[in-house]
């Protein structure tokens, strides 16, 4: 029992003083914060995950975002092929032979009769059923199938036998209509995406920040005369008006994050300039300027750094904004050119072909649309409890 | 300074009919009203009021760092000899910190958040003397805060991680940073717990010994006034209602509320249990002051002469200056005694 109190009044200042690295008081955050550090460090999870993923994308990325790598709309999980043949044969060209020279080569459901890529006489048959009677009648000796076919058909015709299985690729989110590797495409997605939000936050930023400075500080007409152009801008539907920025600009990665970042501009301004016209009353301004501070170093020194921790919470709340618009304009068309892999414009051509059973080519991108815009929001909402808990009250 | 006391008082400041308005919605306050001040050289001059009767104003007018809306509209302003309300913006500048400079109410807040202590005092160096090098501002930084008694190393510290004390203390040493002649405290000791205040209030005597500075005490702490200051100045509404040093405005307060303030000072022995003197009334708008004396609403001795033309601020006997009818001949045409209004 002696021992009891000491021992806690250890522990906390254990807590407070110990000379720890940086990741273990990030750990011990949960202590203080609570709920809002499991959310912030969920979101900052999140955000590390889709980091990597851009940084990483050339070694993540299993193919060619842009090249027709398969055959289209091959579902997830799929697309390698098995070469079937009669039981007992030993036909001409070996497996490993032919190989090299047909996996690639687009082939649908249906089969694509083998004689084609092998420069033999061929003919044309119409449906996987007559290429495998046709196989089983001795008029082709080997065909492709699916992989996932293969007990079906051996099933259905015991005197064919699998020569060879596992062939040519699989993709492990499906292949779309042009029979682009979804997965690759996820992965160089992010890349784009990220760095149309950043730059559209940046661009922002560099706007709004020093709008909301001087107009905070210098008052009067300034003041005014800003907060109505930065209010009309913002009374303005922000959808509406990227779409009708992005549709002057023309397509192209700084077009569009220009077009988005006008929108987001208001939402720094008004932040900062908030923020500006409370810390100027603040004493320690007061006291600054008692010994003769210049205005210039007083914005500077005293009222910026001040104002930080709110620019980081409305940053990473734009982001998380952002990426939705970015994604919104891809949708209807007015994002990036084609040839730049981008999930708002997946999303889009995903959502055609949903009615006819081809779901894989919207869920992906449309997840990581959600997953990462919640990374900034939660990471953006975590931060701003923790860094000013009277915002919550 | 020469060592026989002249006739002629050195004044380090002189404050002549200084007049501040605040402007908020038409609707006009004048929170320093044509006062007259001296502030000799070298002495403590306390200057005492209740909340909002305009003692922070001046403090601020002082140094004219008043914002608006509030606004210097009118008097003279002579510190050693230069008239600063006419001084343009830049050459105020050097003026703050290097010659005036101002300790402020909240210890808490008064400090940039964001910076370290030594950049705080290291900065202030090198606003007013570009020229010193980092290293010998941080020497000095150093030597005041050994002067201070705060360890050397809490210099490192952000001002988060000191106590009140040491706080109010690093704005001490941020004024004497460049040897300030003037020092208004503004309420500088009202936050700290009396222990600490009393530290603060000794080594400000030390300082002032030391360093020669004059100190302009604001507060509304009687028992302060009492214990250090030269000089005692009694602000009403707007108006400094009573001068003198203070072994006699304590001894023989004249002006009628000089006498209440005095009165309310809460008494620490237990077994005198007099009921605390109450001041009756509120203290007037200063968007619509009361005509006549300003205190008229709430003097005992009232009469008619009082509720229609101002006192002056007179010399009653050497050194001690009443703003009040009762000390002054009366125009003619108006009697000492009370008279019913028809």
């Amino acid at each position: 029992m002696n021992i009891s109190s000491p021992n806690t009044t250890a522990q906390t200042s254990k807590l407070v003083d110990e000379n720890i690295g940086f990741v273990r008081r990030i750990w011990r955050g949960r202590i203080w914060y609570g709920t809002e550090w499991y959310i912030t460090v969920i979101g900052g999870l999140i955000l590390l995950g889709v980091t990597m993923m851009t940084i990483l994308a050339p070694v993540l990325a299993p193919y060619d975002p842009n090249e027709f790598i398969g055959a289209p709309f091959t579902p997830p999980g799929r697309g390698q092929q098995a070469l079937v043949s009669r039981t007992g044969e030993n036909p001409v060209p070996s497996a490993s032979e032919i190989t090299d020279e047909v996996v690639g080569v687009q082939r649908n459901q249906n089969g694509v009769n083998l004689a084609k890529e092998l420069n033999y006489e061929y003919e044309r048959y119409q449906n996987q059923e007559e290429l495998l009677t046709a196989l089983e009648n001795g008029e082709v000796d080997l065909i492709f199938i699916n992989q996932e076919l293969v007990p079906e058909v051996l099933g259905a015709y015991p005197n064919l036998g699998v020569v060879d299985e596992k062939l040519g690729r699989s993709y492990r989110l499906g292949t779309d209509n042009l029979g682009r590797d979804i997965s690759s495409r996820i992965v160089w997605g992010a890349r784009t995406i990220l760095g149309v939000a950043l730059a559209s936050a940046l661009l922002s930023s560099f706007v709004g920040i020093p709008l909301g400075l001087i107009s905070g500080f210098a008052g009067g007409k300034v003041d005014r005369t800003l907060s109505l152009v930065m209010d009309s801008i913002y009374s303005f539907p922000g959808l509406l008006l990227a779409i009708a920025l992005a549709a002057m600009l023309g397509p192209g990665l700084l077009n569009v994050a220009v077009a988005i970042s006008v929108i987001y501009i208001p939402t720094f301004y008004r932040v900062v300039r908030g923020q500006v016209l409370s810390i100027k009353e603040s004493l320690y301004v007061d006291a600054a300027r008692s010994l003769g501070a210049k205005s210039s170093n007083i914005l500077r020194r005293y009222i910026f750094p001040n104002v930080i921790p709110s620019v980081v919470v409305v940053f990473s709340l734009n982001i998380a904004d952002a990426i939705i618009t970015a994604a919104g304009l891809a949708f209807i068309g007015l994002g990036l050119p084609p040839d730049i892999p981008d999930w708002g414009y997946d999303l889009s051509k995903g959502h055609s072909f949903l009615v006819a059973g081809q779901w894989w080519m919207i869920t992906f991108p449309g997840i990581m649309i959600t997953l990462v815009a919640a990374g900034f929001s939660l990471f953006g909402e975590g931060l701003s409890e923790i860094l000013n808990p009277r915002l919550v009250k | 300074m020469t060592n026989n006391q002249s006739s002629e008082p050195d004044i380090l400041y002189k404050i002549r009919k200084l007049v501040v308005e605040y402007h908020t919605r038409g609707v006009v306050v004048t929170a320093v009203d044509h006062v007259d001040l001296d502030i000799q050289r070298g002495e403590v001059l306390g200057l005492v009021g209740e909340s909002g009767c305009g003692k922070s104003t001046l403090g601020k007018a002082l140094m004219r760092m008043i914002e608006p809306p509030g606004e210097i509209v009118g008097g003279e302003l002579w510190f050693d000899g230069t008239e600063l309300l006419s001084l343009p913006e830049r050459e105020i500048r050097e003026y703050r910190g290097s010659k005036i400079s101002m300790i402020f109410q909240d210890p808490m807040t008064s400090l940039n958040p964001v910076q370290r202590v030594d950049e705080h005092i290291i900065e202030t160096i090198k606003v007013h003397e570009p020229e010193t090098k980092k290293s010998a501002a941080l020497e000095r930084a150093q030597a005041l805060f050994e002067r201070l008694g705060i360890q050397k190393r809490r210099l490192n510290d952000y001002p988060h991680q000191l106590s009140g004390g040491m706080r109010q203390r690093t704005m001490v040493s941020l004024g004497l940073a460049l040897n300030a002649d003037l020092i208004i405290a503004d309420e500088a000791t009202t936050s700290l717990d009396v222990i600490v205040e009393a530290k603060l209030v000794d080594q400000l005597e030390e300082i002032r010994k030391e360093f020669w500075v004059t100190i302009l005490l604001i507060t509304h702490n009687i028992a302060l006034v009492a214990q250090i200051a030269d000089r005692i100045a009694v602000m009403y509404a707007g108006k400094i209602v009573e001068i003198g040093y203070v072994n006699d405005v304590f001894l023989n307060p004249l002006h009628p509320y000089t006498q209440g303030l005095l009165q309310s000072v809460p008494n620490i022995k237990f077994d005198e249990r007099e009921d605390l003197f109450k001041m009756p009334g509120e203290p007037p708008s200063l968007s619509d002051p009361p005509q006549g004396c300003r205190f008229h609403p709430r003097c005992p001795h009232v009469m008619p002469i009082c509720t229609q033309v101002e006192p002056q601020l007179l010399e009653n006997s050497p050194d001690q200056l009443v703003d009040c009818w009762l000390y002054q001949n009366l125009p003619e045409g108006y009697e000492s005694t009370i008279e019913v209004e028809k």
